[in-house]
């Protein structure tokens, strides 16, 4: 691959005038420097109100920065054409609520350049991928919000961008949205293109990362590789099936022969979370294997 | 590999992009149901066919294009203020804005698509507006020459010469009260000054804090337009050649709308007849004031912080 990064953001910082009779200042964000390989799915995580929505403006030429510079695949931000490369999916975005799925990818396509069986094609196969098919006819004003949330993501790449902006991406949708969107991030990565999405929901930029940079009142605190950030170098986890309490005293002697400390034990637990999203899903499956019969 | 982005050259400007803007637009303002107003333009219309049935002939009809071309700019002018003024202000507020600027658009082709989704607007509803009217008027000019014409069964004639005169009478008057191409003038008229209107609505949003405040701004605009024309011949006659009213003056009719030049309306409806010139002449300021307002509201709206 090239040297050049998909995302360079350095130094940036952004000054809002606060409207009122006092010239007050407020620094959103201030000083950050980042940088995402193309390919690489990055992770901007904080509270609301830390700046990452305007970090990602910025990147995107929609706002201007006081001072730094931004730059996508090389090419500076300001630049109208660096938008080629790049699809966005704003915070809680609304689209045109007269349109339906289908005229909405239309309309957003034809922007890009795409025209004729190319554009077609296109809106076919995005809502292949984002589930829609069946709502492509459906105005856009009786969409739920996860599935705005998934059309929004077929508009920012229906042109086929090398690099995804993706702002909460998940906020507001319920578990098994959310659980639809972190797997069509998993897609995009699969196919190479470079993601980078902020939440402040921690086990979603997890699950799909692979590195994350952790920003407070406007200023990146750590930078890096999941692993990196996240690992306990020394320490070790083990889940067996089918445990005996024999075998659990075999195990201890052994640690404790070969000088290992135990530190706990215990029965994982299924995360709320999981649990919901086994049942509904298998509930789904079941739906529609009966509606598949009839 | 699906992800490899085709290699396409940027343009920095493209019609197709405008384009796309402005079709998304008309089918908004479609979809919105703005053309419910026509149902309201066609009841004014038909209740005028009605209301002066007992005047002279001439009268009849001239009252007829009166209050239908008073109807159509009263719509069309309205509308060119009130449909544009929520345009920009609603692709903010729901953050469409963002999801079309984070493409290869760039503002001046955002802003001039949306001049253009009006101008369609306008097009459409001010051609539709026209075809009932011209219909409307060419059936009443109709029943008015056969009434006119009826009536003269009991005017005695000393020869069939003078009655055919008279018939040939009620006939010229009707076709020059009538439909004609020269009413066309007045439909133009009304076109240049809605689309002024849009521009200048177009250019009030950028900086608006509100849509009230837009609209309000513009209906303002829109009477300075009407009446400068008028306060500028009074206060230049009194001024009597000095070069710093004429200056002032001259300011005032760029930075704001004048109208004077599309003010045909009462010479279309009384028949008399406007010189093609005029109506090119309309044309070209109407192309001078958009491209004007426009370069403003690009200005502003490039360095509009979102
Ligand atoms: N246009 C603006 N004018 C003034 N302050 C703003 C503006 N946009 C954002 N801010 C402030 O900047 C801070 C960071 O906002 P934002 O980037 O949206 O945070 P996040 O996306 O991380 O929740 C917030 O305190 C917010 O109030
Ligand atoms: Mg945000």
């Amino acid at each position: 691959m090239s040297s050049v990064p998909a995302v360079s953001v350095e130094q940036l910082t952004r000054v809002f005038r606060v409207p009122g009779l006092r010239r007050r200042e407020f620094t959103a964000v201030s000083d950050v420097s980042l940088e995402v390989q193309p390919g690489e799915v990055y992770g901007l995580i904080g509270p609301n109100g830390s700046g990452k929505s305007t970090t990602m403006k910025v990147l995107l030429g929609l706002l201007r920065a006081t001072s730094g510079k931004c730059a996508i695949f090389g090419r500076d931000s300001a630049r109208v054409d660096s938008r080629e490369e790049v699809g966005y999916l704003p915070e809680n975005p609304y689209f045109y609520k007269h349109l339906t799925g289908a005229e909405t990818l239309e309309f957003y396509g034809k922007l890009c350049g795409l025209r004729g069986r190319e554009l077609r094609e296109r809106i076919g196969e995005m809502l292949a991928l984002v589930d829609l098919e069946e709502s492509r006819d459906r105005r856009l004003g009786g969409y739920s919000k996860g599935m705005l949330q998934r059309i929004g993501l077929a508009q920012a790449i229906i042109h086929r961008p090398r690099l995804v902006v993706l702002d909460e991406p998940t906020a507001g949708v319920d578990p098994l949205g959310s659980r639809q969107i972190r797997d069509l991030i998993l897609e995009l990565k699969r196919r190479g293109i470079t993601v980078i999405l902020s939440s402040h929901l921690l086990e979603q930029v997890q699950e799909v990362c692979d590195r994350i940079g952790i920003i407070f009142r406007g200023r990146m605190l750590r930078e890096g590789s999941l692993a990196q950030i996240t690992e306990v170098g020394n320490r070790s986890e083990i889940v067996l099936e089918g445990m005996t309490p024999e075998l659990m005293e075999e195990i201890r002697a052994l640690a404790a022969a070969r000088g290992a400390k135990w530190i706990h034990d215990g029965h994982p637990r299924t995360t709320l979370e999981t649990l919901f999203l086994e049942v509904t899903s298998a509930a789904a499956e079941a739906a529609r294997a009966s509606a598949g019969k009839s | 590999m699906e992800t490899a982005a085709p290699i396409r050259r940027h343009r920095s400007f493209s019609f197709g992009r405008v384009w796309t803007i402005a079709t998304g637009t008309l089918t908004q303002l479609v979809r919105m149901k703005v053309f419910a107003f026509m149902a309201i333009f066609a009841v004014v219309l038909i209740g005028a066919s009605f209301a002066f049935a007992d005047l002279k002939t001439e009268q009849e009809l001239k009252m007829l294009k009166d209050v239908s071309f008073a109807a159509i700019q009263l719509f069309c002018m309205l509308f060119a203020i009130a449909g544009t003024a929520m345009l920009i202000p609603r692709d903010v507020e729901d953050r469409t804005l963002y999801t079309i600027l984070c493409k290869p658009v760039s503002r001046l082709e955002y802003l001039l698509g949306k001049l253009g989704g009006m101008v369609l607007v306008l097009v459409i509803s001010l051609g539709a507006m026209d075809l009932l009217f011209t219909g409307v008027l060419h059936l009443k000019q109709r029943t008015v020459v056969e009434q006119n014409v009826a009536e003269l069964e009991y005017r005695p004639f000393r020869s069939q010469e003078e009655r055919e005169k008279a018939v040939a009478e009620i006939i010229e008057v009707a076709t020059q009260q009538g439909a004609s191409w020269n009413l066309q003038a007045g439909m133009a008229a009304i076109l240049a000054k809605s689309i002024v209107l849009t521009a200048v609505t177009l250019l009030v949003s950028t900086f608006a804090t509100s849509t009230l405040f837009t609209i309000m701004v513009s209906l303002a605009l829109m009477v300075i337009g009407h009446a400068q024309g008028l306060a500028r011949e009074v206060l230049l006659d009194e001024a009597d050649g000095a070069v710093l009213p004429r200056l002032v003056a001259g300011g005032v009719a760029v930075l704001f709308p004048d109208f004077k030049t599309f003010d045909v309306l009462d010479a279309v409806i009384t028949g008399t007849v406007v010189p093609g010139v005029e109506v090119l002449k309309m044309g070209g300021l109407c192309g001078i004031y958009c491209v004007l307002y426009m370069l403003a509201a690009w200005v502003l709206f490039a360095d509009k912080e979102l």
